[in-house]
């Protein structure tokens, strides 16, 4: 922050022509669609933003090109989700050699361990117990997208100290929308009979919106979408389904719908929508912005669950 | 964030150690960094090894011939291709890499020579891709598919894809299809070799499944991100795999190229979807497969002896000229970054495999021998000044390195001293640091 006011005052005051701070927008890259729409909510005009993982898009497993560690160098902020959601990142990062601030915005947030993660080694006939990673997909609760929000303020703030109480007011009424939202979806699920609550997707990115609001999803996939599932992880989901009754099955817009429709059809179910997990939908689809996208989930998952399509 | 992982893990083990170890202060896991060189002569049918920060850690292998070595399965193995002398040889290295989400595990032992190999008529091109090493039998008509998570196990496990017509060239596996090379079937004098026309997708099995994609004198293949890159006459041929099939575009030279050159030699990115190709003798191209301009040429001062992509800073490549000069090559703004003299001039007049230093990239070092001196060099990546020499018996030529950085479950596991520091590092430099290693 004392640099960027230094900056700003050794422009305004030694250079009229130069235009910095004032005129010219700050320079945001956001790693991948959903946090970019939270750039955008908060940023408004005041920010010419770079999103490199766009709508439908898998971050997971994302190829970068050159053009994104490029932007990565002109940037002067970076928003991450961090927990590896983004695979690439580190090293495109390092690649681009940026100065910019690089913020994961998961970085106060409670994150879950992932379920079933982890590897033992077993060194002299013992077994030593190595920690898995974390489930990176936070944003899946408002509560967490509202840390997200507060810290991309907070980032700007640092980054454009002559612009930060736009920021925060731009970051408050969003954040009171986000509070709004948060009551929507807990009024939503909290209708639905406990025993319709047991869902089924592709790759394993609602937990939190499990834990959240209180519902179950299974899935063939863990919580990155790198690794296929093997026939045995679908048997075993098969097995699973019936034991916990799964009411429905839902595709992802970011992966394509070859094995949910082969689980579908083994366990007798039709496949209910298409949910928006990692990833918002273009313009014109039915999750342009992080409100849309998890209200037309929310939408999906009740009504496909409480069987009233 | 790092502090809140290194919490969790701590803790995770803490409470993992209660229930499945007696005393957690028994398991110290060390931060690792091991770069392991062999390197293969060039007259003595042998490969030396050793570590690069402690070379008295060396070992040698006899082979049949001259040996161009390849790392693969992200340098737990190396496989060394004698072209002159009809043998493979493959060697555990010792070393072995496997990532974690947040780190990477590190083991090391001894490098070991597999007892078994393969002969067969001219064994040329390799290229590691998805699990398999694909060796191209030149003067056989096959490649050979070896299962490189076998082999770094110490096991020779392999099957074949037949070719319509032996040649020069290569096969590489795209999703569930393979494409090959294929030459022409105009008859040839003598033992001449075919011309090359072109790339084919076939299924496993070696039958058609699309047409010939026309690539004239086809020379040189690499995979970056969602893409194979191939050097043709006519441009750059590129292969990815679509909803319906492989999909190929040719990338043609643009007219601001210098004319009547092609790219023959292809380098991939591990880290970002792009490439780096010779264009003729004393010129690069850096090569995007999605974004235009495609090309963006570099002109180097001198031809070109090697070069090599930095898997550690993605940004930057090396490459070495005649006059004993090592160029670092900005791949996002397409210029010579630095230059610095590292070896007496090696003229590139005369066969190409004349006795020429090759490269290779340990961390943040870049590795190449001198074989005229008789030295393996080590230069910086940051001042390309050298940092070192190890010397080498012979004339050392063809070289890979392995290993990288991970934790070691093992080093120090007497150690009753530092069992919490061993879990307390954060892993920045965690991720695949092998050069040879294609993205999967
Ligand atoms: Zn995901
Ligand atoms: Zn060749």
């Amino acid at each position: 922050m004392i640099r960027s006011l230094i900056t700003a005052l050794f422009c305004s005051v030694i250079s009229f022509n130069a235009a910095h701070a004032q005129d010219e927008k700050l320079r945001v890259v956001a790693s991948f669609s959903i946090i970019g729409d939270f750039a955008t909510q908060v940023g408004g005009d005041r920010i010419d933003l770079r999103i490199l993982v766009g709508p439908n898009s898998d971050a997971h497993v994302y190829e970068p090109r050159p053009a994104n560690a490029m932007a990565l160098a002109e940037a002067d902020v970076v928003l991450t989700n961090g927990l590896q959601f983004e695979g690439f990142m580190d090293r495109l990062i390092a690649a681009s050699a940026t100065e910019a601030d690089v913020v994961a915005l998961t970085e106060n947030v409670a994150a879950r361990e992932e379920p079933g993660g982890g590897h033992y080694h077993f060194i002299d006939g013992e077994a030593i117990f190595h920690a898995g990673g974390l489930d990176p997909h936070t944003w899946q609760s408002v509560v967490n997208a509202k840390i997200y929000v507060e810290n991309i303020r907070d980032a700007f703030c640092e980054a454009d100290a002559i612009n930060c109480a736009a920021y925060e007011a731009n970051a408050e009424a969003y954040l009171a929308e986000l509070d709004a939202l948060d009551a929507e979806i807990r009024a939503s699920v909290g209708g639905l009979p406990e025993d319709r609550r047991v869902g089924v997707v592709a790759h394993n990115a609602f937990g939190y919106y499990e834990a959240e609001y209180g519902l179950r999803f299974l899935s063939p996939q863990g919580v990155s979408t790198e690794s296929e599932a093997s026939a045995a992880d679908v048997a075993g989901l098969i097995e699973q389904m019936r034991e916990a009754d799964a009411g429905a099955i839902f595709a992802e817009n970011i992966s394509d719908t070859r094995l949910l429709e082969q689980i579908a059809s083994e366990a007798g179910l039709e496949i209910s929508g298409v949910l928006y997990s990692d990833a918002l939908s273009e313009p014109d689809g039915p999750a342009p912005t992080y409100i849309a996208m998890m209200r037309h989930n929310t939408r999906t998952i009740t009504s496909a669950l409480a069987g009233d399509q | 964030m790092l502090k809140q992982l290194a919490y969790s893990t701590a803790l995770a083990l803490v409470l993992a150690g209660g229930a499945y170890a007696q005393d957690d202060h028994d398991h110290d896991a060390e931060d690792v960094t091991l770069y392991r060189v062999f390197v293969g002569d060039h007259a003595e049918p042998s490969v030396t090894a050793f570590d690069l920060g402690e070379p008295d850690n060396r070992w040698t292998f006899e082979t049949t011939g001259q040996n161009k070595l390849y790392s693969v399965e992200n340098g737990a193995a190396v496989v060394a291709v004698q072209s002159f002398d009809d043998a493979v040889n493959f060697f555990t290295s010792g070393v072995s890499l496997h990532a974690h989400g947040d780190h990477s595990d590190i083991a090391v032992t001894d490098p070991t020579a597999i007892e078994e190999t393969l002969t067969g008529p001219r064994p040329f091109h390799l290229i590691d891709h998805d699990g398999k090493a694909v060796i191209n039998f030149d003067r056989g008509g096959y490649v050979e598919i070896v299962d490189t998570h076998a082999l770094s196990e110490g096991e020779l496990v392999t099957s074949q894809l037949q070719q319509a017509r032996a040649h020069h060239g290569y096969a590489a596996p795209i999703g569930d299809l393979w494409v090959t090379s294929v030459a022409s079937d105009e008859p040839v004098e003598g033992d001449a070799a075919p011309a090359r026309i072109g790339l084919q997708p076939i299924n496993a099995d070696g039958s058609p499944a699309g047409d010939v994609e026309t690539c004239t004198a086809i020379h040189g293949e690499a995979f970056s991100g969602a893409y194979l890159a191939t050097g043709c006459q006519e441009g750059v041929l590129t292969v990815t795999e679509g909803a319906d099939g492989l999909e190929f575009e040719m990338l043609e030279y643009p007219e601001d190229l210098p004319a009547g050159q092609s790219t023959g030699t292809l380098l991939g990115s591990k880290v970002m979807q792009v490439f780096l190709g010779n264009y003729g003798g004393d010129g690069l191209v850096v090569i995007d497969p999605v974004d235009e301009p495609h090309f963006r040429y570099i002109e180097l001062p001198f031809r070109r002896v090697d070069f090599a992509l930095d898997p550690t800073n993605a940004r930057f490549g090396y490459v070495l000229t005649e006059d004993g000069s090592l160029h670092q090559i900005d791949m996002l703004a397409a210029e010579v970054a630095q230059s610095a003299s590292v070896t007496e001039p090696y003229s590139m007049d005369g066969d190409w495999n004349d006795p020429r230093p090759r490269l290779a990239m340990a961390g943040d070092e870049i590795v190449l021998s001198d074989p005229n001196a008789g030295l393996v060099r080590r230069v910086s990546t940051e001042t390309l000044e050298e940092v070192g020499t190890v010397e080498v018996e012979g004339m050392p030529y063809n070289i890979v390195v392995v290993g990288g950085s991970g934790v070691d479950h093992e080093a120090g596991s007497d150690d009753h001293d530092h069992a919490e520091e061993g879990h307390d590092h954060d892993h920045e430099d965690d991720h695949d640091t092998d050069e040879d290693h294609d993205h999967e």
